[in-house]
């Protein structure tokens, strides 16, 4: 524990963005060699390599067959036929149709089915990847032939292949349990991705959505943005929010979860698993069903203002398109009544696991409690929870659904598109969605992505957590 | 070394090899395969169709769907195709799950709904001189599913079934007792409240100032473009240029459509704060039903909310067939100006939509479709679909014999006080602007006075013209 | 004796402070989900018909309409198919997102720290410009109306969220680990015999966590899900119409309830399980 907080000093006083900067130049200065040696790699095997090695040049898993590496050669050789066979039937003219989109338009009132480009750009990019992943395969078969090679012509018995499979779940475990949830995201989060990004290079949106046809544009569609007028002021006024509303919502669900978590530590307090159960009730009810609740309560004829008339004062319009910073306090608070739970959960659980000791000594030097959380409590929370603080941050940036529940699509004057509480992404979302331009929202969130992450991977970066993990190991 | 290069450079030429000839033959062929079309309505009805019909919850709820499915099963049975519900909801896209193959068959929306699919072909253009009730619905109705349908010429794309329009409802046991002598100015011996948007206005303040702000007289939230854009038509706006279909000609702010912004003032007014948000608008049926409204403007297929809030409130069967009465929309002062009766009255203008049957082009039964969509749109089913559900139909035959309110709509439409919604695809940019702007109206009758934006006429006038820039933006800016 | 006279009034003003915030707090956590339960309870359908707070008059009505009015609003239907989908995508994502966090947190290895950046990073994107090729890519798997294509997009997202349990790995002594190796053991036995017992109660957590998101979620099932007989409760509660407030609330009420089950069952793990103490020196 100690040594964790001498470490964060210690990370204080060097200027962050200086040791960034050398981590950069040093990337650059090792790649020439990184370059070098992989080279250097490929030239050995080229020059090296014997008839056997030449053969699964050839054919995939000849080498090894000749080798009687029986299944590592079989294996390889099932690869080959398997990528050919999808080659021949599909993947060349999904291949081809990446570039040209498509040739024919379908008419499905007299029955002609032509091409659906977007399903075109989708299978291409698929059958891309199924070229890179052969590419992989085919040097993995190459190089393992030559280390057959290798252990051979040393005399050594070449590894049997079921202590190749035994070294997957040992020392390779990690491949063999990375390998599901890697596809996973591959196919279910990176493609989708990828295809968006990919989407801002075309003309697709407006009124070119299937069954027309699509082309590639090139950078056209961000030439537009950058010279669009009206674009620039409402970006760097919603953005300007954007980054406030981010850094005061996660700050007040972090601290408000962990002042939660604190109160409900306290010795003093009896029944604690009944009172964790109010917030956790929160977190129980759907997000968007509490967000529709909270819109009803502010709204004009809710209870709130009923309260309000009744008592003989004038309603309030906490949402209508003058209310401004009231509707922007709203949502920070609809956000934090609906993400403190789970903080304070986390925030328990991470409490229960310090070391009492150093509070222990705290007491015996007479520093007050409210010393002794700045001193103790907040540098290890803030330590042991800066990834999921980092996540919570973006998640908020991108918060789409509190000021689209509350408050609904609006816009105002001095905005493009926009009302004065939007974030970027609902901004997105009006333009994009509602408007059907997906090429244009495609090249926007680009634009905000680029943007975003640099931020938030420097702050990542420079975290203590992400350069020292091993402090508790 | 030269063999082992060799021997890679090979690898990759005949992966390459594969990949570009088998590609480009791909290509070549799929582009070969086109040409051929054929015409899908034959006449010839296709054994063992199953049909999948999406029709609104409304109609499902009521139990009108069922007895439709069940005739038309019957009827059909020997020529062996039946339909189903499509068991999807109500507000499903087709040109998202269409193309696809999970959209329905045989889809009911609305005209702005159904239009929109016209531009990607998403539904067929029908024969409509062979269907029975091609002479019977009116003219107007048939314009909202007119579009071209690829030749050049127009082409009907959906059957209306039935015309949606604002019909006005009141408590009439709550009119004032003396209207008689009071409120009968022009002496036809309807109450003047009922008939012009004016005495509308002066009994609402009167009944607000009387019962201390508990009670109120025309109530409604101005949120919804579908109810508030009447206004401004009335006093010569208009939405879409060319018949509502030139999307490069926005004219909110045309003619002297401000008069028709500060009638949206003055009204609201005379109302609270909730008109600004839509906080009255499902309020509705149980503030007409507590007395606390006396009337409020909505589409006539909610009527049985309001009979159902009344029995909750404890009238029986009899008082409340006497006194939830629908009417007329009331006549505006030409003028626009609700205390100033001096130059006479116009017409009020809403805005109303025709629904329809279309026929998806994915489907593989175009021809039972067709029947279906015929026999739903038969004399006695629209009747059926009337009695059961209330709507206003788009036939003349069935619209002539039935009374009361569907009669109103059907007749306002003749007269081209109902503007049917743009059926372009466009008109789906106009919603968010316009309902910013009518809150923004709304809520300048309660700004303090140093804070009111639009004082005067020209300040409305601008603020119609930033609008239509602001729907032009959306529709062309980004395009 | 005069120290202690001081101390005590002192603290029972702490003790009081601590109660009144503690309720002030649960009001407030409370406050909007009573007037949800409230309104559930209340005879009419609209909620514009309330007295300030409270509904006009009571009934267990929406409830029993809830189950038994079936014909166009299956909630007991709906209800089925969420359990079965959460349910199966907290099992698969959950043992996903284990083995993910424990690998990033034992192993190391070239392209680690490059893939943590870039689960980072992937979340910035917006999620719902990438649901067209999540839908477009579903339509060529043949996966439209098929709740194990949800499943697969729900288990297949968990492991994105691996931070939380790689920090409760990070916090496990690697001696433990050490030791068992000198004994021979492979490190897939190490994560079976040894690993997985210690993480039980993160374990737990997870399971709540990757439960309530597909129990919670309306835009998936809505892109996916086309058929109303195989909807989510989400899907089904935003369809129903305005005057059917009360069927809403008593819908979104009874939602609550499994999660608030799991709660009182495993509360013991949950705190405990976000604390990596019970392992800790």
């Amino acid at each position: 524990m100690s040594n964790n907080v001498s470490v964060n000093v210690k990370e204080k006083k060097a200027n962050p963005f200086v040791s960034l900067g050398n981590k950069i130049a040093s990337f650059f200065k090792n790649l020439p060699s990184t370059l070098n040696k992989k080279l250097a790699g490929a030239k050995e095997i080229v020059t090296q390599g014997n008839g056997k090695v030449c053969a699964s040049m050839c054919i995939m898993g000849l080498g090894q067959l000749m080798y009687k590496q029986w299944a590592k050669g079989i294996i390889y050789l099932l690869c080959q036929v398997a990528f050919l066979a999808y080659f021949v039937l599909k993947g060349a003219s999904d291949f081809i149709g990446f570039f040209t989109l498509g040739t024919t338009e379908s008419n499905a009132w007299v029955g002609i089915e032509g091409d659906n480009s977007v399903i075109m750009m989708l299978m291409g990019l698929l059958s891309i990847v199924a070229i890179i992943f052969y590419i992989v395969i085919y040097i993995a078969n190459i190089k393992d032939c030559y280390s057959i090679q290798c252990s051979v012509d040393t005399l050594k018995e070449p590894k049997p292949f079921k202590k190749e499979v035994g070294a997957l779940l040992n020392q390779k475990f990690y491949k063999t349990a990375l390998a599901l949830p890697i596809v996973g995201v591959c196919v279910f989060s990176i493609l989708p991705i990828v295809f968006m990004i990919i989407i801002a290079f075309t003309n697709y949106g407006g009124d070119i959505v299937p069954p027309k046809l699509i082309d590639w544009v090139g950078l056209d569609n961000f030439a537009r943005i950058l010279t669009l007028g009206q674009f620039a002021p409402t970006f760097f006024k919603i953005f300007g929010w954007n980054i406030l509303w981010a850094v005061l919502s996660t700050a007040i669900n972090y601290f408000a979860g962990l002042a939660l978590a604190l109160l409900l530590n306290k010795k003093i307090v009896k029944g604690k698993t009944l009172w964790r159960m109010f917030p956790i009730l929160a977190y129980a009810v759907p997000g968007f069903i509490t967000l529709l609740a909270f819109k009803y309560m502010f709204s004009y004829g809710g209870p709130i203002n009923q309260m309000i008339t009744e008592a003989g004062g004038t309603a309030i319009g906490f949402l209508d398109i003058d209310a401004g910073w009231t509707a922007k306090l709203i949502g920070l608070f609809a956000n934090a009544w609906l993400n403190i739970p789970s903080s304070m959960l986390l925030a328990t659980g991470i409490l229960s696991n310090m070391n009492t000791d150093l509070y222990e000594a705290a007491r015996v030097d007479g520093a007050s409690p409210f010393k002794q959380f700045v001193k103790i409590t907040l540098p290890y929370v803030l330590f042991a929870t800066m990834p999921v603080l980092i996540s919570q941050f973006i998640s908020n940036f991108n918060n789409f659904g509190i000021f689209y529940f509350l408050r609904g699509a609006m816009y105002m004057d001095g905005y493009f598109l926009a009302s004065d509480s939007d974030l970027l992404i609902n901004w997105l979302y009006n333009m994009s969605i509602n408007n059907n331009y997906y090429s244009i929202g495609a090249a926007i969130s680009i634009i905000i992505f680029i943007i975003t992450s640099v931020i938030s991977l420097s702050v990542y970066v420079l975290s203590p957590s992400y350069k020292s993990e091993e402090t508790y190991q | 070394m030269g063999k082992n290069i060799s021997a890679i450079v090979a690898h990759a030429a005949v992966i390459l090899a594969i990949i570009i000839t088998l590609g480009l033959v791909g290509a070549f062929m799929s582009g070969a395969d086109a040409g051929a079309g054929s015409e899908k309505f034959t006449g010839e009805l296709e054994q063992g169709a199953v049909l999948k019909v999406l029709e609104n919850d409304t109609a499902k709820r009521q139990g009108y769907f069922d007895e439709l499915l069940a005739a038309f099963n019957e009827e059909y049975a020997q020529y062996g195709i039946s339909a189903v519900d499509a068991n999807l909801s109500e507000s499903t896209d087709l040109e998202q799950d269409g193309p696809y193959g999970y959209g329905p068959d045989v889809l009911y929306q609305e005209n702005d709904k159904l239009m929109r699919y016209v531009d990607g072909r998403h539904i067929l253009p029908l024969p409509v001189n062979d269907i029975e009730c091609f002479d019977e619905v009116s003219e107007t109705a048939w314009k909202a599913f007119l579009a071209d349908d690829g030749s050049g010429s127009q082409g009907v794309f959906a059957v209306p079934v039935n015309v949606q329009g604002p019909l006005l409802y009141y408590r009439k046991d709550l009119l004032p007792e003396n209207w008689q002598q009071e409120w009968d100015d022009d002496g036809d011996g309807i109450c003047d409240i009922l008939q012009y948007w004016t005495d509308m206005y002066r009994f609402s303040l009167e009944r607000r100032e009387e019962s201390g702000g508990k009670q109120f007289g025309y109530m409604r939230s101005f949120l919804e473009p579908y109810f508030s854009l009447g206004y401004l038509y009335s006093y010569g706006g208009y939405t879409f240029g060319k018949d509502n279909t030139d999307p490069s000609d926005i004219g909110h702010s045309a003619g002297e459509a401000e008069k028709g912004a500060y009638i949206i003032k003055q009204l609201a007014g005379a109302m609270d704060e909730r008109c600004i948000d839509d906080s009255v608008t499902t309020g509705a049926y149980s503030a007409i039903a507590s007395g606390e409204f006396f009337a409020t403007i909505t589409t006539p297929d909610v009527y049985t909310m309001f009979v159902d809030e009344m029995k909750a409130a404890g009238y029986d069967d009899e008082f409340i067939a006497e006194n939830l009465v629908a009417a007329d929309i009331p006549m505006l002062p030409a003028s626009g100006d609700l205390t100033d009766e001096s130059q006479g009255f116009i017409p009020c203008k809403m805005m109303g939509g025709v629904n329809g049957y279309a026929i998806s082009s994915y489907t593989n039964y175009p021809n039972a479709a067709l029947a279906f969509v015929n026999f739903a749109t038969s004399y006695e089913m629209i009747s059926l679909r009337n009695e059961m559900l209330g709507i206003s139909p788009a036939r003349q035959d069935v619209a002539e014999e039935v009374q009361g309110s569907s009669a109103i709509i059907s007749n306002n439409l003749a007269e081209g006080n109902i503007v049917v919604m743009p059926s372009i695809k466009e008109n789906a940019q106009i919603w968010t602007p316009l309902q910013t702007l009518f809150q923004d109206l709304a809520r300048d009758a309660y700004r303090r006075p140093g804070e009111i934006k639009y004082d005067t006429l020209e300040k409305l006038k601008q603020a119609l013209v930033d609008v239509d820039k602001q729907i032009y933006d959306a529709i062309f800016t980004l395009a | 004796m005069k120290k202690k006279k001081l101390f005590k009034p002192q603290k029972l003003f702490n003790i009081a402070i601590t109660y009144l915030i503690i309720l002030a707090v649960c009001f407030v956590f409370l406050f909007p989900i009573l007037w949800l339960v409230l309104a559930s309870f209340s005879k009419t359908g609209s909620i514009y018909s309330f007295k300030g707070f409270f509904p006009t008059e009571y009934s267990f009505d929406s409830f029993v309409r809830l189950f038994t009015d079936t014909q166009m609003y299956n909630y007991p239907k709906w209800f089925a198919n969420t359990l079965f989908i959460s349910i199966m995508s907290a099992f698969i994502g959950t043992a996903l997102t284990i083995l993910t966090a424990y690998c990033m947190s034992r192993f190391r290895f070239k392209s680690r720290k490059a893939m943590m950046k870039t689960t980072l990073v992937l979340g910035m994107f917006p999620s719902f410009m990438t649901m067209t090729a999540v839908y477009l890519m579903m339509t060529q798997f043949n996966l439209i109306n098929q709740q194990w294509g949800l499943i697969l997009i729900y288990s297949a997202g968990a492991p994105m969220g691996y931070l939380t349990q790689k920090g409760f790995f990070d916090t496990i002594p690697s001696s433990i680990d050490e030791a068992a190796r000198i004994d021979g053991a492979s490190n897939f036995k190490i994560f079976l015999k040894i690993t997985l017992p210690l993480a039980a109660p993160m374990i737990v957590y997870t399971l709540l966590s990757s439960f309530v998101w597909p129990w919670s979620d309306f835009i998936l099932p809505q892109l996916l899900l086309k058929n109303k007989d195989l909807w989510t409760v989400a899907v089904g509660l935003m369809t129903l119409p305005t005057d059917e407030f009360s069927r809403f609330a008593a819908g979104a009420v009874f939602i609550a309830v499994p999660i608030v089950i799991f709660y009182f069952a495993l509360s013991k793990f949950l705190i405990s399980g976000l604390s990596a103490g019970a392992v800790k020196q």
